[in-house]
């Protein structure tokens, strides 16, 4: 029995996958990091020299993981333009290995840096940018994978992957809403309305406030339903096949809806939304995208006689 | 190093073959057109390598989910470094009962009197929103005295900077705690306003004020 499960495991973790894939979450993640971070980036010497505030040395205090200290001002540019370069470096697939590595470490050292500027985008995306420097992320619909083919025009183009690292960011993205859920049911979202009290501060944009005076008191009781059914049951939602396009869907409504009434969280939905895009699109539709190829049809508009 | 692909039949280019015979079929259509064949991107790290990266993908994915369920296995496993990147998953579990400000009230060393000092060219990453470095340092740190003094250093060093004729001596720093209109009767639109507009409905708390002493020897310092 247990050989059985364990091969069973093993087959899953281990299918193939559609190359495109792991591109999208190549162009992505990164784009929705630096999105992220612009706004740090463009501020580098406060954020992460003695030009700006820095909480002191707390010796082991809960809020501060690691004590770093400041930088000098030069090298706090100077890592602020590197995390910018490699970043788009990794989503255009250029030297996409080292971009990845660099792209982790420097966020990540960072995000210890300075706590107080330490939120869920850029604390995942080390993690999601080593996921992407395991795998071979520069195999297509890069840089890298065009730089190969003008070598050497005979070689097939890759089409698909090992799965492991699409099934990490699959459960990944299982994990955490399951997780969020978890930690809801253990908060305020059974017996409180959270999501309106949430929307009452600088964190409510435009759109925010108008959506609160159109919808209702009860429909705020049903997204919050709805948010709390779809979170706990994620695991089951994109376990089943008959509903990991509802799924699919009712995610993705969920981030845009976050990226547009919540300011600044627009990048964390940027990211969740085009993870979840990228690992449970189903297939036709990726391979749609592999059968577009706009060069190939601009260069055929080109040969056309007029 | 030319990397070469592996060329294979896989079971969606397989079922992509089915599809286009079925739709032939439907078409009254005798040909089948070949699929094209697929190819294996090769990994480039090596298999410990990838094994390596697969176990702690699995502590990273566990840590997460059993620190949001509540348990203290990650806590008293992981290093506070590494635990602090699988703190991501606790998103607004608790409601809010009030909007929080946090604001500033500057020593006027002209006047002898406190006045509020807008901080915000002070703290320029996100300025207006409460990822600000202020706003995140009151958040985390609004009961730790080191951090709280190291702040008032800041603030009037900064103050006394970048508006001259407007020097202060220490600061006092507080919140304000804005009522959150009942559930579908929204108020106005959020925007920064000075505390002297807030009601008297909106309770401030004092959390630091620099001592008189302080105050005194830096007003009587040079500019």
């Amino acid at each position: 029995m247990r050989p059985r499960i364990a091969t069973r495991v093993g087959a899953w973790l281990g299918a193939r996958q559609p190359i495109e894939r792991l591109a999208l979450l190549r162009i992505m993640i990164p784009l929705a990091v630096l999105g992220f971070l612009s706004s740090r980036l463009a501020h580098a010497d406060h954020w992460l020299s003695a030009v700006g505030f820095r909480v002191p040395d707390l010796g082991g205090d809960w809020r501060q993981p690691m004590y770093l200290p400041p930088t000098p001002v030069g090298v706090a540019w100077a890592m602020a333009v590197t995390i910018a370069a490699s970043g788009l470096c990794l989503a255009v697939g250029l030297a996409t290995q080292p971009a990845a590595a660099i792209f982790a470490l420097l966020v990540g050292y960072t995000t210890l840096a300075d706590r107080r500027e330490a939120f869920t985008v850029n604390k995942l995306a080390p993690v999601l940018a080593l996921a992407l420097f395991l795998a071979p992320s520069g195999a297509r619909y890069g840089v890298d994978a065009w730089r190969r083919s003008r070598r050497d025009p005979a070689a097939a183009r890759p089409t698909e992957i090992e799965g492991g690292v699409i099934r990490f960011f699959q459960v990944f993205l299982a994990t955490m809403y399951s997780a969020s859920g978890i930690a809801k049911v253990r908060g305020d979202w059974l017996t409180e309305q959270v999501l309106w009290t949430h929307l009452h501060d600088q964190y409510q944009t435009y759109v925010g406030w108008l959506v609160m005076r159109i919808l209702p008191g009860w429909a705020w009781w049903a997204l919050q339903g709805l948010v709390l059914l779809f979170e706990v049951g994620a695991p089951l939602w994109f376990a089943l096949s008959s509903t990991r396009k509802p799924a699919l869907v009712i995610g993705l409504v969920m981030h845009i809806m976050i990226g547009i009434m919540f300011g600044p969280v627009v990048w964390f939905a940027l990211l969740m939304g085009s993870m979840l895009v990228a690992c449970y699109l189903p297939e036709p539709f990726l391979l749609r995208v592999r059968r577009w190829n706009p060069a190939a049809r601009f260069s055929r508009s080109l040969r056309r006689p007029c | 190093m030319r990397p070469h692909f592996i060329e294979h039949e896989s079971e969606s280019s397989a079922r992509q073959r089915r599809t286009s015979v079925e739709v032939d079929s439907v078409e009254m259509s005798f040909v089948d057109p070949p699929a094209p064949p697929s190819a294996l991107a090769p990994a480039w790290a090596p298999l410990w390598l990838r094994r390596a990266g697969a176990v702690a993908a699995a502590i990273y994915l566990l840590s997460i989910w059993l620190g949001a369920a509540g348990s203290r296995l990650p806590e008293q496993v992981l290093p506070p470094p590494l635990r602090f990147f699988t703190q991501v998953a606790e998103l607004f579990p608790k409601a809010a009962t009030d909007a929080i400000e946090w604001r500033v009230r500057g020593w006027r060393c002209d006047r002898g009197t406190f006045e509020e000092v807008d901080v915000r060219p002070f703290f320029p990453i996100r300025r207006d929103d409460k990822e600000n470095q202020f706003d995140r340092t009151m958040f985390f740190y609004h009961r730790q005295r080191a951090v709280l003094e190291a702040l008032d250093e800041y603030i009037v060093a900064a103050q006394n900077h970048q508006r001259a004729d407007e020097r202060i001596g220490g600061v006092m720093l507080l919140s304000l705690r804005i009522p959150i209109p009942p559930l579908g009767m929204p108020g106005p639109r959020q925007h920064w306003m000075p505390i002297a507009d807030y009601p008297p409905s909106v309770a401030r708390k004092y959390w630091y004020s620099t001592p008189p002493e302080v105050r005194q020897k830096r007003c009587r310092g040079t500019p």
